[in-house]
């Protein structure tokens, strides 16, 4: 019900440096240790997710929205340089007891395709 | 190995993941919007709180790029001046380690924490 099923267009992200110095700083990582593994939050999830809030048919009211689940996993880390294209599809809309819960699964692949990261979000909207 | 680290959340750290992972929710930035939509006010991001897991779980695995997987259920909700141990702790599975978070009144924040890792060199 509601849009599961939809995918949403490819987003490509560059891995740029100071960025995720940035986002290891403020998550306690020392970046010299290379990508954060959650910065996966950037690349694959937040890439995407936009999509998802920005969308007019999914309706979803951004204020009363939780994250409620999220799994990563991951087949390699991207390396600062590289440039990495995410892809969302909702796979999950239900309504239950009130509240309507979202499920978005995201891939992201290198340049040269080959699988980095599979992201895998529950967003619980609570009613207004 | 098993690793832990007592974290407490400030919103200046808040306010720096927003602008590092450019997810700028005000319910994470701006207190009276956050209690405008139920909220007891701001509170942190759960992807602030996985990353920071995730950082433990990484020590325990012998560096961030061993991690394979990362997974958890975001249970409760962290706000400002909030302490929170962070463990990840070895389990019976080689290569697994189960991911646990707990504020100062022993409330769990993440539950069904789970990290695996690759035990190859």
């Amino acid at each position: 019900m509601g849009i599961e099923g939809k995918q949403y267009d490819p987003v490509t992200v560059d891995i740029d440096s100071e960025h995720v110095a940035a986002f290891a700083w403020a998550i306690g990582a020392d970046p010299a240790e290379g990508v954060p593994p959650t910065y996966a939050a950037v690349y694959c999830l937040g890439a995407t997710a936009p999509q998802l809030f920005g969308d007019s048919d999914a309706a979803v009211d951004f204020g009363r929205l939780l994250h409620a689940e999220q799994e990563f996993t991951w087949e390699r880390h991207p390396e600062v340089g590289e440039k990495v294209t995410s892809q969302a599809t909702v796979t999950s809309d239900q309504n239950r007891r009130g509240l309507r819960f979202v499920t978005l699964e995201a891939d992201s692949k290198s340049e040269a395709g080959e699988q980095l990261c599979h992201s895998r979000a529950l967003f619980v909207i609570r009613s207004a | 190995m098993s690793a832990e680290q007592t974290v407490t959340f400030r919103q200046e750290q808040i306010a720096a993941y927003a602008r590092a992972s450019g997810d700028e929710n005000p319910i994470h930035l701006d207190d009276r919007f956050a209690k405008s939509v139920g909220l007891p006010g701001v509170i942190a991001h759960g992807m602030l709180q996985m990353s920071i897991a995730a950082v433990v779980a990484a020590r325990a695995a012998g560096g961030p790029l061993k991690l394979r997987r990362v997974a958890c259920r975001f249970a409760g909700m962290v706000r400002p001046g909030d302490t929170v141990t962070f463990s990840a702790e070895e389990t019976d599975d080689a290569g697994r380690l189960a991911l646990k978070a707990v504020n100062q009144d022993g409330d769990v924040i993440l539950t069904k924490g789970v990290a695996e890792y690759s035990t190859e060199d």
